[in-house]
């Protein structure tokens, strides 16, 4: 189970030890197409890595993303517990997905556990990455410009043309 | 739901529905010009009296603007502004080359007499005649006004400017007021009501009517749905209406209304409310007089099948939707209306080509444009499979947008 976990981007830099300590708490299970792994707005209680299949990140009915195996799903519960879901999370085939529980993952940094303290400052870096994502896009939303604007009307009035 | 309200509201459906975007909603949404004045004047008994004038040009990407003037206590800025989109969107429809504005005073014309009317009418122009002109911003007559009023402002505008009759429509007839204005509003509804009774297979000869109001618009279309063969089975006024399910004697109700000044009382028929009248049994109602007059409350009672708005924003959004639920057909205020703004249309041509036609030439001109613009509104309406009055929206909308983009921001 090691090596399922030392290839996610979260587990960066952790050593063999230090894996191990996390494997303890994690638990494998399997959902057939279509389950979901949470909904949008429960609360936030795990973090999941896709094993195998895929895994379709949805919402208000609009798919923001779909994950393959050896993605993280849910990172931001390992840190804030409860926090209710920002989106929903269904399998898009039959998966296989590894659950890291919050609680147990919040004792083992209790205990200053290396291995865990690592796993957050991974997550922090995967946040500024998307932190920076985002500001990039909303720069550009601000920034459409009068040309493009006008192209986009002008298509409209053409599709709206009697 | 006030009328400005609404009338965003019914913008703001069809611009979703095209999907424009915010910023061309907004652009699309905002005035131009909003000009606030105060206007002071000596009443007669020697008083000083302070008022507050307001013209709103809305939009002038498809010619100078055009909108009433009106003089009314609840006269104020947001319900100007509201008007004068309106008038973006019906002179769009008809597709006439005007933008749309709105102004008014807020005055209680009761509580003065013509001579201060005459002063304040004079006083305002002097106030708004650098924005207002017949390449600008062309008011007209609406509540209160007259064309008695329109001739003061004519006159008072010429005096900075040398004569200019095109800087206002809705003149009398003897100072290059156009033949036909009167009726103009009643006879695009009479042209709305052939060309939507066509449409479901029926014509006005065959169809019973009520209308609701027996001023500018409402006599006028009484009067030719009759000559049309139409029976009208009731009318009303503000002091109350008559009904007959056999259909009124109209030119013994004209006699009878031009000697009493009201339809009340007639006695060609039964006694009813205005409220009354709206659902009465009858297959097309014509709200002439007021807004928001069919509502949640009572639109569930409407017998009619087909609604004609004379009247500007008589259905509340609320009973708009619900008509159209019913399968009710509602021809909008914006299109069913718009024969009034189309003949000062001809009114600033004739008044810009310094020539006077004859009536027959205004109305075939009316019925002509009022069958193109209802024609393209049900072409959206049956394509789109939209209610008429987004439908007129999104045609509306398409033309001020073009116009925009081509002259470029």
């Amino acid at each position: 189970m090691a090596s399922k976990l030392s290839n996610l981007a979260i587990c960066q830099g952790l050593s063999a030890a230090e894996l191990s300590a996390l494997e303890k708490i994690a638990q494998e299970s399997t959902l057939k197409k279509g389950g979901h792994l949470f909904k949008e707005g429960e609360p936030g209680d795990a973090l999941y890595v896709v094993l195998s299949g895929s895994v379709d990140i949805t919402k208000k009915e609009q798919t923001l993303a779909t994950l393959e195996a050896g993605s993280a799903v849910g990172e931001m519960s390992l840190i804030v517990e409860g926090e209710t879901r920002s989106a929903s999370a269904a399998a898009q085939t039959d998966v296989t997905l590894l659950k890291l529980p919050a609680a147990a993952f919040q004792k083992l940094l209790a205990g200053n556990d290396t291995g865990a303290l690592k796993v957050v400052h991974n997550l922090a870096k995967v946040m500024s990455k998307r932190l920076a994502l985002i500001n990039d896009k909303l720069v550009d939303s601000l920034g459409k410009k009068k040309k493009e604007e006008l192209a986009d009307f002008g298509k409209i009035l053409n599709k709206w043309s009697f | 739901m006030h009328l400005s309200d609404a009338t965003h509201h019914y913008f703001k459906k069809a611009a979703r529905i095209m999907d424009v975007g915010e910023r061309i909603e907004t652009l699309l949404a905002t005035p131009l010009r909003e000009v606030k004045v105060s206007i002071s004047i000596e009443a007669d008994n020697g008083e000083i009296r302070t008022f507050t004038g307001y013209r709103v040009q809305h939009d002038n990407s498809r010619g100078p603007m055009k909108g009433g003037l009106r003089y009314h206590p609840d006269v104020n800025g947001d319900e100007v502004l509201g008007l004068a989109s309106l008038m973006t969107w019906k002179t769009a429809v008809v597709n006439v080359p005007y933008g749309g504005a709105k102004g008014g005073i807020a005055l209680d014309p009761t509580q003065l007499s013509v001579k201060e009317l005459e002063r304040l009418t004079r006083k305002f122009v002097d106030q708004v005649q650098d924005v207002i002109g017949p390449t600008r911003d062309i008011p007209a007559p609406d509540i209160n006004t007259n064309p008695q009023v329109m001739a003061w402002i004519m006159d008072q505008y010429s005096k900075y400017h040398g004569h200019s009759p095109a800087v206002v429509t809705g003149k009398p007839l003897e100072l290059y007021g156009s033949r036909g204005r009167d009726s103009a509003t009643g006879r695009g509804l009479l042209q709305v009501a052939r060309e939507i009774l066509k449409d479901v297979g029926s014509e006005v000869k065959r169809n019973r009517f009520a209308v609701q109001g027996f001023g500018n618009v409402g006599s006028h279309a009484a009067r030719l749905l009759y000559a049309d063969g139409g029976k009208i089975v009731a009318v009303s006024d503000m002091h109350g209406g008559v009904h007959n399910p056999e259909g009124l004697d109209v030119p013994a109700l004209f006699d009878y209304a031009r000697k009493m000044g009201t339809v009340k009382g007639f006695a060609g028929g039964r006694h009813v409310t205005n409220e009354e009248l709206l659902t009465v049994d009858c297959d097309v109602l014509v709200p002439a007089a007021m807004e928001n007059v069919l509502t949640d409350e009572n639109a569930p009672h409407v017998r009619a099948k087909i609604i004609l708005e004379g009247a500007n924003g008589p259905c509340t959004p609320q009973a708009d939707e619900l008509f159209e639920k019913r399968g009710v057909l509602v021809v909008p205020d914006i299109l069913a209306n718009a024969g009034g703004v189309t003949v000062s249309y001809f009114e600033w041509v004739q008044n810009l080509q310094h020539v006077s036609w004859e009536e027959e030439r205004v109305n075939t001109e009316l019925e002509k444009v009022m069958r193109e613009a209802y024609e393209k509104v049900a072409a959206i309406s049956r394509t789109r499979k939209l209610p008429l009055r987004t439908s007129a929206y999104v045609l509306a909308i398409g033309r001020v947008g073009k116009a925009t983009v081509l002259r470029g921001i």
